[in-house]
């Protein structure tokens, strides 16, 4: 899966015809094995442009930042990324007429030890879901499997789960690197941020990191796309995956099949509902 | 019997019988109402319930619930509208799923599910409530305190 020959040449095109103003890929990081995202702003930085096995972020989280807020962007996006791009264009925070999508149909990203990274080894979607060039052969659709660790998790008794739970939440150093990293926490002003309101404060405390972790998943709860770019970027390298898994794993259980952002113009799980969603928990 | 000794007493009284303390948020329309008809029926129902009257069932953000578990409460109860009958018309049930959730993540993470409970009451209903309480408060006396997650500066 290298594509830097075909990407740099649509790029190039895209500027010589004016058609987009910055075009966000990746570029060769010099400290990590993984590629970094860069904003590419004309044609003759396009020659550092590079797309293989190793291109692991999200890039729609920077369609959100100053570089390319309100501009012509060109962006590549895999599988899991379209669907991001997809809920931020139903949500108003991207014009769908600025972009221009480059659709990669992923086969599986590496992390920086050269293995296969372990969302990868359950992707439900690996085709972009919305493109204007798509590279590579298209999958089809993949049965949806929840994530194992998730379940062993799920069987373990409550002690154990408070158990790590209280380990996860008392190493929180409350950097917010995990919003800041999520291509769908578009808000100003997070409630997470907070450092002095009713519910949330501005302290590494178990109790006050629970509660923001806890609020942030549901918040993404029914939108996250398990692009696992919170955890690239967690210092404390805490398992944040576990949180958003298991709201997916209810949601898509519970909510008719519920994926997010998997066709045009879906909503997250909560801004809809359907009369026959279950209730046997309600006494 | 001094004085001294009667404080004795009591203060040993307070360490062996310990009382849960439960939050209830009740929609105003149904189990707020609910909760009324209960008293003025004169049906018995546990005290340890702090009835918080909200709009809405809807209006329940999960951050009330996990706010209510690490400030003092040992238990939650969310009481509203049964589905259909909600006076905002569908608020209930985009309750409904987000309650399903957190009820789900909360467990994920070690807090009992007995603790955080949901019901149905309609305005009608008062000996439902009674139940209700009765039974979610049997419920969290058997699990004891909640000491998971606390906030410390208030203990």
């Amino acid at each position: 899966m290298n594509y830097t020959k075909e990407i740099q040449e649509i790029a190039k095109k895209l500027f010589d015809e004016q058609k987009i103003d910055v075009f966000i890929g990746y570029q060769k990081s010099k400290v990590s094995k993984n590629q970094i995202p860069f904003a590419f702003k004309n044609a003759d930085e396009i020659g550092s442009l590079v797309f293989d096995k190793q291109s692991s972020h999200n890039l729609v989280n920077y369609l959100k930042f100053e570089h390319s807020k309100n501009k012509k962007a060109a962006i590549i996006v895999k599988g899991c990324d379209s669907r991001s791009l997809n809920l931020c264009i139903t949500e108003n925070q991207v014009k769908r007429e600025n972009l221009y999508v480059i659709g990669i149909c992923c086969e599986g990203i590496d992390n920086e030890n050269g293995e296969k990274e372990e969302r990868c080894k359950n992707c439900v979607f690996p085709d972009p879901a919305l493109s204007d060039t798509i590279l590579g052969n298209p999958k089809g659709k993949i049965a949806y499997t929840p994530d194992p660790e998730m379940l062993e998790m799920n069987n373990k008794s409550m002690e154990e789960k408070q158990e790590f739970w209280d380990k996860i939440f008392g190493s929180c150093i409350r950097c917010n690197a995990c919003r800041h990293s999520c291509p769908l926490c578009y808000c100003d002003k997070c409630v997470i941020d907070q450092t002095d309101s009713t519910y949330h404060h501005a302290s590494t405390s178990k109790a006050n990191a629970s509660m923001a972790l806890l609020t942030w998943s549901l918040h993404l709860a029914g939108r996250c796309v398990d692009c696992r770019n919170c955890e690239k970027a967690c210092p404390q390298n805490l398992p944040l995956h576990l949180l958003h898994k298991q709201n997916e794993a209810v949601i898509y259980d519970n909510f008719q099949n519920h994926l997010a952002g998997v066709n045009q113009n879906d909503k997250g799980a909560f801004y809809k509902f359907s009369y026959d969603d279950p209730d046997d928990f309600i006494l | 019997m001094t004085n001294s000794e009667t404080l004795q007493e009591t203060s040993t009284e307070k360490e062996t019988t310990w009382e849960p303390v439960i939050v209830g948020f009740l929609c105003n329309w149904c189990s707020y109402a609910g909760s009324d008809l209960t008293g003025t029926s004169r049906l018995q129902y546990p005290a340890n319930i702090r009835i918080i009257r909200v709009p809405c069932s809807s209006r329940i953000d999960p951050v009330f619930i996990i706010k209510a578990l690490q400030s003092h409460a040992d238990g939650v109860l969310i009481s509203g509208c049964h589905p259909g009958d909600c006076h905002y018309i569908t608020g209930n049930y985009f309750a409904r799923r987000r309650f399903l959730v957190t009820k789900q993540l909360l467990s994920f993470i070690g807090i009992e599910d007995e603790r955080v409970q949901y019901s149905w009451v309609s305005a009608a209903e008062g000996a439902k409530f009674a139940k209700v309480v009765e039974k979610v408060t049997e419920g969290v006396k058997k699990l004891g305190p909640l000491k998971f997650l606390k906030r410390e500066d208030l203990l």
